[in-house]
């Protein structure tokens, strides 16, 4: 009888005695920080993101489950750069969670010390669309500025959690490597088609072209936010045609319509590319997400070289 | 390719869409059913919507029948929500809470699906550039057929629409003719929604008929005006989108506005010339 009881109170507390070095709680506004977070952060850390991956991360309909969340978060992750703008600032001021205020603790702008392309010169004004006035905010999808975002964050756990800072690091360095080993096989996968010419529907390109080396010539919606006018679309099919471009990339939130149109003019083919984790089931983590969109875009590229 | 092929079928497609909404439009006009291709649009979108919830794609088949019988829904609901006497519900009222549930339910379900349903906003606006010739082909059948239903129909559709204490002293049942009436204007809002998007529809079956009956109170007439003037303004209006570098859709529907605006001011001014040289023959003594 002592015994069993002894087993129940051990039972009892044993997973209480597992806690009692609570977790670091993590919101991310995209999956993609929550993921690259859970491969510094392990089981030291509980990763919660706010968009999902097939969702636009410009427009999120804000439910009351993110307040919730917000509110108990011990660090937000957000991508900056104006991204979150259409959302977040009231969801923060009402999560009541000082920590998590910009400049807070709890804040981490992962923007910071990433390689930030089209920072606009001069004056940015609504006739320009809809332009971030602090430089393109689809980092992310090049992988290092992805090493560069796992060392921000490796950095604040430390500083949040001194106690492991061992752990992180190792950690870090674990998913370095991994990025490092996983760089050289979608670079080499892509190296046949270095410098190939591309067209895509809005702007979130261009870290990832840059850095798999591919050569966004048009756009099929100049102004973002802004449907083509007749003659913008009809330079884009010439420019398709003359220059035998063969992949028309586009993010999973837009309607595929005007693209396979202008597909089915010049036979490019349209490739649906994640831009964040989470996107399609099969995408889990921020190496699926490179997997995936690679291959993607080898098929339609090495399609028809003939 | 050239600026031709490529607006050619956008021009097509507006022809197409003046000479069905010019029609309907006469009888949604009549009926001050306003926003009911709005309405039934949206229900159509929250057919899809499902679809795809159930594991159809967007731009499959079964996606369609879905939008399909979402719009039958609706036009049940319309029929059976008819003008009540007693309750005094107007029939907008109606209209505007489908509108405003669909649109509603619509999110909830896309909140609820995995993925890639966030282009389905997109669904409502469409692109009247990115219409194919078989796409043309398919919806002109289409239209003849609602054509030819309502032309075989017309008697009854027309006298409801235009007198309808009339119909019901005839004692026809009402519910009934208002249900195929609406049936068929699903059919026809469905495709036109997907091809020029709802501000587009909106304007084709209201613009039209609204101008024509500044002019005239018979249906032929004003057909004649409508159909013209659909034509005329669509014509314009892709020129325009061409000549300025305008998105094109956007475009037609300001033509529109302007083309309303300018022959109201002429009739305006017509009526005044009128009514001035009718007070001069009075003042010289000369009756007219």
């Amino acid at each position: 009888m002592k015994k069993t009881a002894l087993l129940f109170l051990v039972l009892l507390f044993a997973p209480a005695a597992g806690l009692a070095q609570a977790k670091v709680r993590i919101v991310s506004t995209l999956q993609d920080f929550a993921s690259i977070s859970q491969s510094i952060g392990g089981d030291l850390i509980e990763a919660d993101a706010l968009a999902k991956g097939y969702q636009d991360p410009h427009f999120v309909d804000a439910k009351p489950s993110f307040i919730l969340k917000l509110s108990r978060a011990d660090l937000l992750i957000v991508a900056g750069l104006e991204l979150e703008i259409g959302y977040l600032p009231a969801l923060i001021d009402q999560s009541r969670n000082a920590k998590i205020h910009p400049g807070g603790p709890g804040y981490l702008d992962v923007s910071v010390g990433c390689d930030i392309l089209e920072r606009p010169t001069g004056q940015v004004t609504r006739a320009m669309g809809d332009v971030h006035p602090h430089g393109n905010p689809h980092y992310w999808t090049d992988p290092n500025n992805g090493g560069i975002i796992a060392r921000s964050i490796a950095a604040k756990l430390s500083a949040l959690d001194p106690p492991n800072r061992a752990t992180y690091e190792k950690n870090l360095a674990a998913f370095e490597a991994k990025l490092a080993a996983k760089d050289k096989e979608w670079m080499a996968k892509m190296a046949p088609y270095a410098n190939a010419k591309i067209i895509t529907f809005h702007r979130s390109w261009p870290n990832f072209a840059k850095h798999f080396k591919l050569d966004v010539v048009g756009e099929i919606e100049p102004k973002p936010g802004i449907p083509p006018s007749p003659s913008h679309t009809l330079d884009i099919i010439n420019l398709i045609i003359t220059d035998k471009i063969k992949a028309i990339l586009v993010e999973p939130y837009f309607d595929l319509k005007t693209p396979k149109y202008i597909a089915g003019k010049t036979g490019a083919s349209v490739v649906v590319g994640y831009p964040s984790v989470g996107g399609l089931p099969e995408i889990k983590d921020y190496f699926e997400l490179f997997d995936h969109d690679i291959d993607e875009l080898v098929k339609a590229l090495g399609g028809g070289t003939q | 390719m050239t600026i031709t092929e490529l607006l050619l079928p956008a021009f097509v497609a507006s022809l197409i869409l003046t000479g069905i909404h010019a029609y309907l439009g006469v009888h949604v006009v009549e009926r001050g059913v306003i926003f009911v291709d709005l309405s039934l649009a949206q229900i159509a979108a929250l057919g899809t919507t499902v679809a795809y919830l159930m594991g159809h794609d967007l731009h499959s088949g079964m996606a369609y029948f879905y939008s399909l019988g979402f719009t039958f829904l609706g036009a049940a609901v319309f029929s059976f929500s008819r003008v009540h006497r007693k309750t005094r519900v107007p029939q907008e009222a109606v209209i505007g809470i489908v509108y405003a549930v669909s649109a509603a339910v619509a999110i909830l379900v896309m909140s609820k699906a995995t993925q890639e349903t966030e282009h389905l906003k997109d669904m409502l606006v469409g692109n009247i550039l990115s219409v194919t010739w078989p796409e043309l082909f398919t919806t002109a059948v289409l239209y003849s057929l609602v054509g030819v239903f309502h032309y075989v129909l017309r008697e009854r559709f027309l006298l409801i629409s235009m007198n309808e204490a009339e119909a019901e002293r005839r004692g026809w049942n009402i519910r009934f003719w208002d249900f195929l009436f609406y049936i068929s204007f699903g059919f026809v809002v469905t495709s036109s929604v997907a091809i020029a998007g709802v501000l587009l529809v909106f304007c084709f079956l209201i613009v039209p008929s609204v101008t024509a009956m500044l002019f005239s109170a018979r249906l032929g007439p004003r057909l004649a005006i409508g159909w013209s003037m659909g034509a005329l303004v669509s014509a314009g209006g892709v020129a325009l989108s061409y000549g300025l570098d305008l998105p094109t859709g956007a475009t037609i529907v300001a033509t529109f506005g302007g083309a309303l605006l300018i022959v109201a001011a002429c009739r305006r001014a017509l009526r005044r010339a009128g009514a001035s040289a009718l007070s001069m023959d009075a003042r010289s003594g000369r009756l007219p």
